[in-house]
């Protein structure tokens, strides 16, 4: 190989792509769409705190209303002694949205409650309704025991068990974990390392269909060889790849760095302070909430456990290889015809395997030690895909090893059969090639 | 001495026989019309000659040792498949293939200015090649071809695509490059061309050699030694054809014996065009 000369294929490769508008298009809507993903969550956290809800409550039971406080959400008003029937009818005009009526105490004790509203009041309203209406009638049960120092009894009996989900790694160390974390984290990176094969891929592709339907080809090969003129533009779009890709990271990171100084929002906070807040905010905060930021809790503690710097690195060594091994096979196909809707056919035997890596990531990672998963993280044609959606899981290094040795082996037998047929390929002019011929190219000295 | 000799080639595609045992020599400077009707090899034997395919057997030899990649720099082809990329700018895409060629950056930059000052295209520049009409394409293709300075030019199916104004044009350079004493091969099916043009031909059917030589030599070969003398006597003027048994000179003092005004006295050559359909259909051509 003339490195000289690979390096001006390569540069021309390199500029001709990032000088498109398609380009710097995608270079910089991407980290748009990323940083949304990233701040809308937190953005749509604040915002959810709904109006405050007016309510208005019949008690007949007596017991129940003094435990109805005023929260954020829900701003109570004791309309007992007055009519239900008048309140339903009038419930508009007297500015509420809800009406709670509690009936009397029954024989055991208890008491039932009807909600009248023009809306649906939401479940997080009617668990709120519910809880306080058991805890009042609890309260009035075990006042009526007339136990002395019951409210230090209530005290002391008061029990509060968390339960947490820990995962072992090899040595024994224990790790929190939650498997739904992992999922969503496997199936974004292996959907991520499937667009940017099928996207370069393709891109490979439609440039060798250019320089051959546009005949600038045989020019070419008269002044680089073959393989050079090859191996120069799958390196020039990897390249091309490798820049938009660190691009997009640095954009988004300063998209969502710039959203959080001026929102404030507290979507980087790290898990540990995270943690803090949960354990220090659990005792005033009510249900609903504590389990919710007990989960957010839990999804910060998961993502610090995750291995990140193996996660990246083979990342970053799985889109290379694997980009390596399409690219070349793309190359090869787009060496046979001279349109794009000719490369449709032939594509087919390409895209299968690429989209199978898919398919398996979407469907077989409900059971992420399934032997379709494994085999599928080490078969070279969907390796790439599947098993950077593994490394989240915990992968032994061995099984990343073979699994890199296998694709690194696979791309150089491809590079080597698909320059053979690109090299053919590119000098037959007016013919729609087919499998057959590709398969005579191949074979031929 | 020869730029180009060719020694036993053979290429086969599959069962196809593309070049069956070609052997011949390109003489130095002039220009060498490598004829054929389509499908014969020729253009099989111009991609082995640029080693863009290698031959199943035999050789090449460039200046009488066997070619290297560094010598096809000195080679400038302009393919009967020839295109540019349509997106890119005029000046990249010449800098672009001039380079491919070895050339350093400035370089190229300094020759490509010449030759579009040359053609008045200087304008053209910084425009894409899609803006170009197909006129102002021709000239960026050959431009690109002969950049480098090339010792051998080969020039497949030059005039093809090209209008009469730039076909002219082209004509008129390669025969200046001619005598700046560049080679210059011309794969052609245009026998008038041919006739213009080439010092030599090689013709090629069948993937087979079946003639190569001078092309004066050629034509004699394939003529019937016919002499068309034209001569004016007491009855007026007269057009006789007469077979050439003796020296020119001969037949000519015949004529001034007999006491006759000769007005012309011409040798009659075949046309090329009849020698290359005699030779690649074994038929006569012509009044049949």
């Amino acid at each position: 190989m003339n490195l000289q000369k690979t390096g001006i294929v390569i540069t021309r490769e390199y500029l001709n792509k990032v000088k498109k508008k398609s380009f710097l298009i995608t270079t910089f809507v991407v980290p748009i769409l990323f940083a949304a993903i990233c701040i809308l969550p937190s953005i749509l956290m604040m915002n959810v705190k709904e109006k405050s809800q007016k309510v208005a409550v019949v008690d007949y039971s007596g017991i129940v209303i003094p435990y109805f406080e005023n929260t954020e959400s829900a701003e109570f008003t004791d309309c007992t002694g007055e009519d239900p029937t008048e309140l339903k009818n009038q419930l508009k005009d007297r500015g509420f949205d809800v009406l709670v009526v509690v009936s009397q105490l029954d024989s055991v004790k208890s008491v039932s409650v009807q909600t009248y509203s023009k809306k649906p009041a939401g479940v997080d309203f009617s668990e709120n309704i519910k809880s306080k209406a058991n805890k009042a009638v609890e309260q009035y049960r075990i006042s009526t025991y007339e136990i002395s120092g019951l409210d230090q009894i209530m005290k002391d009996v008061k029990a509060n068990v968390k339960v947490n989900e820990f995962t072992l790694d090899e040595k024994g160390n224990a790790t929190v974990s939650e498997s739904g974390i992992y999922m969503v984290i496997s199936m974004v990176l292996g959907m991520m390392i499937y667009m940017f094969i099928a996207m370069f891929g393709a891109s490979v592709m439609s440039s060798v269909i250019e320089e051959k339907s546009s005949r600038v080809v045989e020019v070419l090969v008269s002044s680089v060889k073959a393989t050079e003129l090859m191996f120069g533009k799958i390196i020039g779009i990897a390249l091309v790849a490798l820049t938009q890709f660190l691009l997009w990271i640095i954009l988004t990171l300063i998209l969502v760095l710039g959203a959080n100084a001026i929102f404030g929002l507290s979507g980087m906070v790290s898990s540990t302070d995270m943690m803090s807040m949960t354990q220090t905010g659990m005792g005033g905060m009510d249900m609903a909430a504590m389990t919710q930021n007990s989960e957010v809790s839990v999804i910060f503690t998961t993502l610090s456990h995750i291995p990140w710097g193996t996660m990246i690195v083979s990342f970053l060594i799985y889109f290379v290889l694997g980009y390596l091994l399409y690219a070349s096979m793309y190359a090869a196909i787009g060496s046979a015809v001279e349109n794009e809707a000719d490369s449709q056919q032939l594509q087919l035997p390409v895209t299968i395997p690429l989209m199978l890596g898919f398919f398996i990531v979407f469907f077989a990672f409900k059971n992420p030690e399934s032997g379709v998963v494994f085999w599928g993280s080490m078969i070279p044609f969907t390796s790439p895909i599947v098993m950077i959606a593994r490394i989240p899981y915990g992968v032994p290094v061995w099984e990343i090893l073979v699994s890199v040795l296998v694709l690194l082996a696979t791309f150089v037998l491809m590079a080597w059969a698909s320059a053979k047929i690109y090299k053919a390929g590119i000098l037959m002019f007016g013919k729609k090639s087919s499998w057959g011929d590709l398969w005579k190219w191949l074979k031929q000295k | 001495m020869a730029i180009i000799e060719c020694r036993e080639v053979c290429k086969s595609f599959g069962e196809k026989v593309a070049l069956d045992h070609v052997s011949l020599s390109i003489p130095e400077g002039g220009i060498f019309g490598l004829l054929g009707p389509n499908g014969a090899g020729k253009t099989t034997l111009i991609r082995i000659i640029n080693r863009i395919t290698i031959p199943n057997g035999g050789e090449i030899l460039f200046k009488g040792a066997p070619i290297t990649q560094a010598d096809v720099e000195k080679i400038g082809y302009m393919p009967e498949e020839r295109g540019l990329y349509r997106k890119m700018k005029v000046g990249d895409q010449a800098m672009y293939l001039a380079q491919l060629k070895g050339m350093s950056a400035s370089a190229a930059q300094k020759a490509l200015k010449e030759w579009f000052i040359r053609f008045g295209i200087q304008d053209w520049w910084g425009k894409k090649v899609e803006e170009l009409s197909k006129g102002m394409a021709q000239k960026l293709q050959f431009i690109t071809t002969v950049v480098h300075k090339p010792s051998l030019m080969i020039l497949d199916e030059p005039f093809s695509g090209f209008d009469p104004v730039n076909a002219d044009l082209i004509r008129k350079e390669i025969l200046r490059l001619k005598e700046e004493g560049a080679t210059i091969i011309l794969s052609t099916h245009n026998m008038e061309s041919v006739e213009e043009l080439c010092d030599n031909i090689a013709l090629i059917n069948k993937s087979k050699l079946v003639i190569t030589g001078g092309v004066d030599h050629i034509r004699r070969e394939y003529g019937n030694n016919n002499i068309e003398i034209e001569y004016t006597d007491a009855d007026g003027r007269h057009t006789e054809v007469v077979s050439r048994e003796k020296a020119g000179n001969d037949v000519l003092q015949s004529y001034i014996d007999k006491g006759v005004t000769v007005n012309s006295y011409k040798e009659l050559m075949p046309r090329m065009n009849d020698i290359f359909i005699k030779l690649v259909t074994g038929e006569e051509a012509g009044e049949k």
